[in-house]
């Protein structure tokens, strides 16, 4: 870790930015190409190409109803669940376009995850919050489900705070809680990209700064999109921002440039807060 | 006069308007409960008045008699219990699948709206309907009465009390919650058995309540099925007796022992029906989120 963050500040020295290199270096573990989303008759996305790098966080921005969460939504075919809506395009992830008909949605869902706005936990015990996701795709013996369940949370940083209370209902923990178990509930099925849909926006700012800190981990292992409305969190969190506006992708590029030296107007306009 | 306290005069009088409308609203609210408190109160009242009196051992242990031959109710509640047992067994599980269907998947599909719409009639339906429509089909093609054919006549009714709450209990769980349980890659199924009804659980159970507290105190529909009888059976295919066609023989007799026991009859019918609520919430109690 230490000799990483030397590298990076050696790099960093250097004229081309962190981030930049390491774009350049990481394979890509999703590639949305081409893609056009409709909900019915009214086009949402227009026309959308944005690379997610492999082991990296990429952020998506911009104003209420640009399209992000849309995006992130296409991503795992969530949108699959509702007549109407249709994605045009290509989706490229392990080698498969994802939006091509008879991909099978519940192993593409269990590889790549998600996490919602809201915190969901089932109406079950905190163990069975972990193990329902589990349970789904593999058969694993009590004792190796004990393991992975302990696994997921101290992940989360949670396990401390739960262990004594596995088999309470998992409603009753705070909203904090109740956020980190639903994303040990999706890293506990070892997905490999994790998509987040405004994950803080419910939480308190410490049950926030926590998931962040999480966020920096949890990118060792996973590839991870993140929609947020929140600039600090995409400049704090983010290898790579892409800046969305009126369905259109505006502008993407590695967080340094796209905070201090963005190519776009609008970008420039809207992280500084002049309009969305 | 400045004008601060002008524009205080003025709140002042809106605020002594919304004031009265929220006393007014309280008051009638209240009343309105009263009302319906005492209605019921004396109901209840008049049961244990004249119910309690006619409680004892005797009752429990002998079935039903000819007037002044100290009989009892035992066959009656036997029957009662069998019944109401047997119907809500079967109306549960019938109840349940077609809420299920209703609201995850046929949503507003011709088929789900006739079905939405049949269910709400048969809830509304007069129940000796339901008890000459077992006639016409059991009972007299078979040709005799039955505590089968009772039980299917109050399962009937037991149903569509179901149907409707398993359906709205359902709308009632977030569609996040479903999303999270599709999004680790959980078919449909899984999600409605082992999320969505466990979020609902608790209504739906009340739904079932529900329909034990309408189906225990049915007469009509088992006078054309289970006819009633005066001697101890548990045999369900002859005829059997029950609680409430009890009641309706005793209460309209003339002899004094008969009426108590109906007094008495109606009073278990009450309390059986409360213990049946209580037990159960008790025992759900700790699942229950």
């Amino acid at each position: 870790m230490n000799v990483e963050v030397q590298t990076e500040t050696v790099a960093a020295e250097q004229t081309v930015t962190v981030a930049e290199a390491e774009k350049d270096i990481r394979p890509i573990a999703l590639q949305v190409r081409d893609l056009d989303f409709y909900y019915g008759k009214s086009h949402a996305l227009h026309d959308i190409s944005l690379n997610f790098p492999e082991r990296s966080v990429t952020s998506m921005i911009g104003p209420s109803g640009c399209g992000k969460s849309t995006l992130l939504r296409v991503l795992n075919r969530m949108y699959d669940l509702y007549p109407g809506q249709k994605a045009t395009g290509e989706v490229i992830f392990d080698g498969q376009n994802i939006l091509a008909s008879g991909v099978d949605l519940n192993v593409l869902r269990s590889r790549i995850g998600m996490v919602f706005q809201k915190p969901t936990p089932f109406p079950m015990s905190i163990y069975d919050n972990i193990a329902f996701g589990i349970r789904l795709h593999e058969r694993v013996s009590r004792s190796e489900m004990d393991g992975r369940v302990e696994d997921a949370l101290r992940r989360v940083a949670l396990w401390s705070e739960v262990q004594d209370r596995l088999s309470s209902s998992a409603t009753a923990m705070s909203g904090g809680q109740q956020q980190r178990l639903c994303i040990a509930r999706t890293i506990a099925v070892r997905p490999e990209v994790i998509l987040l849909d405004e994950p803080t926006s419910a939480l308190d700012p410490v049950s926030t700064a926590r998931i962040e800190e999480l966020l920096d981990e949890l990118k060792t292992e996973f590839t991870i999109a993140i929609v947020t409305h929140n600039m600090q969190q995409a400049a704090r969190c983010a290898d790579q921002v892409a800046f969305f506006y009126m369905g259109k992708l505006i502008e993407v590029d590695s967080t340094a440039r796209m905070f201090t030296n963005p190519r776009e107007q609008q970008t420039q306009d809207y992280i500084t807060g002049r309009f969305g | 006069m400045s004008r601060s306290l002008l524009r205080s005069d003025r709140s002042a009088s809106l605020l002594w308007r919304r004031k009265l409308a929220d006393r007014m609203a309280t008051g009638l609210s209240w009343l309105a409960m009263l009302i319906v408190v005492c209605v019921l109160g004396s109901i209840l009242w008049t049961l244990f008045k004249n119910g309690l009196a006619g409680l004892s051992v005797n009752l429990f242990t002998h079935s039903m008699a000819a007037p002044g031959q100290n009989g009892g109710l035992a066959n009656a509640i036997m029957g009662s219990i069998l019944q109401t047992g047997l119907a809500i067994l079967l109306g549960t599980p019938a109840g349940l699948l077609t809420g299920i269907y209703l609201a995850e998947y046929g949503a507003n599909s011709v088929l789900a709206r006739t079905v939405r719409f049949v269910s709400d009639m048969l809830l509304s339906a007069p129940s000796i309907l339901i008890g000459l429509f077992i006639y016409m089909v059991l009972v007299a093609p078979l040709g005799h009465f039955s505590g089968y054919a009772g039980s299917l006549a109050l399962a009937i009714l037991a149903m569509p009390i179901v149907v409707r709450t398993t359906e709205d209990m359902l709308y009632l769980v977030p569609v996040a919650m479903r999303e999270a349980g599709i999004a680790l890659g959980a078919p449909k199924w899984r999600v409605i058995l082992f999320i969505c009804l466990r979020a609902a659980r608790g209504g739906i159970l009340t739904g079932v309540l529900l329909a034990v507290a309408r189906v225990a105190g049915e007469t009509a529909p088992l006078l054309f099925t289970s006819l009633g009888n005066s001697e101890w059976s548990v045999d369900m295919d002859r005829p059997m007796a029950s609680l409430p066609v009890a009641i309706y023989q005793y209460a309209g007799s003339a002899y004094q022992d008969w009426m108590q026991q109906a007094w008495t009859g109606a009073l278990l019918v009450t309390l059986g029906v409360l213990v049946v609520n209580i037990v159960v919430r008790v025992g759900t109690r700790g699942g229950r989120t």
